[in-house]
């Protein structure tokens, strides 16, 4: 096991916090916890803890508000905010205020997990994004915006190019339907028809093919597991 | 403060009043003063011509008769006569001595009409030297002229006076009858606050501007009403809704707790619970909304209905649905993107869900001088007519069934998102399954 990842959470509702802690335990996250916005603004911007969960009604301000103090002093924290104010326009406005993800309350506890590993993803690999991404036969060229397995080249629609590069981000982490909806379509509301299942399946389709493996893995109920190095024992043949 | 603008308005009516009048009868005053002196001076210089005329003929002698015959006692000093002669020595006349206030004068020389006080007594006189070195002296006591413009002063005075009195009278009543219009008013809008939101003003109306100002409060108290109305519908419709599906997540969490359900599907219903929330605050926000151009950016219609189209594609063709989109790039609107995409795609989920495999299911964005037109068509079962009036409204369900997912509420979201952006929607009549129309504003020529 690796050294744990420290979190703050800023909330001020107790229980919720503690909550919140236990589900990031299972997410390898050492978690320190605020109960107002200035003491939350002030410990996020020491610079320890590379990822933030702010909630929004706390009773000293809008955690919203908190990423543009956070920029201010220096902090390149990565904000997820948690909030139960749950509309598309809440969280649309909470992302246009600087937060990196938005997750709405009641969350299921997957999807905090999910969203939080995708955000320490993101802040180890900010500086080192790289043209060419490669999982075991499958290399990704995201200029290029093309994918091969081996030799073959896999043809992918540009949607279906987005999907498989938002995956590839996040290889080993569950994906939820909502953070597909967001960060590959930039839509913010939840079509009653579950049209991403529909594409995933499509993409998986294809790659699943062409690897002759599975690539793309249904995660329980919640979304998917992008993880083509999964079955080991098959592919040193 | 209500009080002190009746006093106003009653003041500042009796002062025009007045005002007006005032200036009236001073015009009046001054007019009638000038004619009097007019006259007086030319009754004086008439009565020096005559007797000067009398002495060209007849000489001294004859004036000097003619000065004691126009003296009679009665007149009692209001004419002045003096006739002298050279040495000083007064001939005829009243006026002896000379009156100090007008100059004797010289042999040939006249004095022009000159106003003086003799013995408490002013008089307007002119004198003129006849030939031979006579002074004349003719004047007139100009009490008479004084005496009728004091009346008249007494008389403009007494009408300032009643104008005044009837002013504040008139003004009195005026105001009141204006204060009492507002009062009504002001009493319908305190029982509205009070919370009668029933309360109306009854008796006839004018046809004036206060009726008119009655009326538009009327028609704003219906409308109030019938949103309160409306709202308290929904929240009978959102006990109930939500009601529902919780008793069912309580019961299958009961199942749970006696052998372990299906946790997925009580997540789903809890997620379903949640959206169909999700779904009435949005209604309700871009309801509060509506008509206020915040928040709203320039945006392509055709290009959010090219991505919800890339969106559903792959749906339609698993579902056996053959679904067309036609939308040429640049149908520029001011919009919420995400609402937008929302409306299209609550159109087209809509659409491909009650169209049964093997129809034809099509979007298509037509770009006009003033207006775009989203129109989404199908060709499946349609919807009985009768339904057409209440489909927008929350929870409704008609075509297809129950057995179809979906809360009711996806069209009364697209219809409170059209309402926000400007769009006026329509269904078409008289076609083979379903067609929507959607008329967005251009603005492509504002920027």
């Amino acid at each position: 096991m690796t050294k744990p990842n420290p979190v703050l959470i800023v909330e001020d509702d107790a229980e919720m916090a503690k909550e919140m802690a236990e589900i990031l335990k299972g997410a390898n996250c050492a978690t320190d916890l605020c109960h107002t916005f200035e003491a939350g603004v002030e410990a996020a911007s020491s610079g320890r803890y590379p990822v933030v969960i702010l909630d929004r009604m706390l009773p000293d301000g809008d955690g919203a508000d908190a990423v543009a103090r956070l920029r201010a002093k220096g902090s390149n924290a990565m904000v997820l905010v948690v909030s139960a104010l749950g509309r598309a326009s809440n969280r649309i406005e909470g992302l246009e205020k600087g937060a990196d993800d938005y997750l709405a309350k009641p969350f299921d506890p997957d999807e905090l997990r999910a969203r939080v590993r995708a955000l320490l993803r993101r802040a180890d690999s900010i500086a080192a994004e790289n043209d060419f991404m490669v999982f075991g036969s499958l290399q990704i060229r995201l200029k290029a915006r093309n994918v091969h397995v081996g030799q073959t080249h896999v043809p992918l629609s540009p949607r279906e190019f987005d999907l498989l590069v938002f995956f590839a981000r996040n290889h080993g982490e569950l994906v939820t339907r909502m953070q597909l909806l967001e960060n590959v379509w930039n839509l913010h509301f939840d079509p009653q028809t579950n049209v991403v299942d529909v594409h995933v399946s499509r993409l998986r389709g294809k790659l699943d093919r062409a690897c002759a493996r599975p690539v793309l893995h249904t995660a329980r109920g919640e979304g998917y597991i992008f993880d083509p190095m999964r079955p080991i024992a098959s592919e040193s043949e | 403060m209500r009080q002190s603008a009746s006093l106003r308005l009653t003041l500042m009516i009796a002062a025009a009043i007045l005002v007006v009048s005032v200036i009236g009868l001073s015009v009046q005053y001054v007019l009638v003063k000038r004619d009097l002196e007019a006259r007086q001076l030319a009754l004086v210089n008439a009565d020096l011509a005559g007797f000067e005329a009398l002495y060209d003929q007849r000489r001294v002698i004859a004036v000097r008769q003619a000065i004691e015959y126009r003296l009679p006692a009665g007149e009692d000093g209001a004419l002045l006569l003096a006739l002298e002669d050279r040495g000083g020595t007064t001939l005829a006349g009243n006026a002896r001595p000379w009156p100090d206030g007008l100059e004797k004068p010289t042999e040939g020389k006249s004095i022009a009409a000159t106003r003086f006080t003799y013995e408490d007594r002013t008089y307007l006189g002119v004198a003129r030297s006849l030939p031979g070195g006579f002074p004349l002296l003719v004047a007139r006591a100009t009490g008479g002229v004084e005496k009728m413009l004091a009346r008249l002063r007494v008389i403009i005075a007494a009408v300032v006076g009643g104008a005044s009195i009837l002013a504040l009278a008139l003004g009195h009543v005026f105001s009141r009858w204006v204060m009492r219009r507002i009062e009504r008013m002001n009493q319908l809008a305190d029982r509205v606050a009070s919370g009668d939101l029933s309360a109306r003003l009854t008796g006839a109306r004018t046809t004036d501007e206060f009726g008119l100002l009655e009326s538009h409060f009327h028609t704003m108290l219906d409308r109030i009403e019938a949103l309160n109305r409306a709202t308290h519908h929904l929240s009978d419709n959102i006990a109930h809704e939500l009601r529902s599906p919780l008793t069912r997540i309580e019961s299958g969490l009961t199942r749970l707790e006696d052998q372990g359900s299906n946790v997925d599907e009580l997540r789903a219903r809890i997620r379903n619970t949640v959206r169909i929330f999700d779904s009435l605050l949005e209604i309700a926000s871009a309801e509060a909304a509506s008509g206020s151009g915040t928040g709203l950016r320039p945006l392509d219609l055709a290009q959010i209905a090219c991505e919800v189209y890339e969106l559903y594609e792959p749906v339609a063709e698993d579902k056996g649905i053959s679904f067309a989109c036609d939308a040429p790039l640049g149908a520029a609107i001011l919009g919420d993107r995400n609402l937008v995409a929302q409306l299209i795609s609550n159109l087209v989920d809509n659409a491909l869900k009650f169209t049964p495999t093997g129809e034809n299911v099509r979007l298509e964005v037509i770009q006009d001088k003033d207006r775009h037109t989203l129109k989404i068509a199908d060709t499946g079962p349609g919807l009985p007519s009768e339904a057409s009036r209440d489909i927008f409204e929350r929870f409704a369900r008609f075509r297809g069934d129950k057995q179809v997912a979906g809360h009711g509420l996806g069209l009364a979201l697209v219809k409170a998102i059209a309402v926000r952006h400007g769009a006026r929607l329509r269904i078409v009549p008289g076609q083979k399954g379903f067609c929507i129309e959607c008329f967005w504003p251009n603005v492509e020529d504002t920027g």
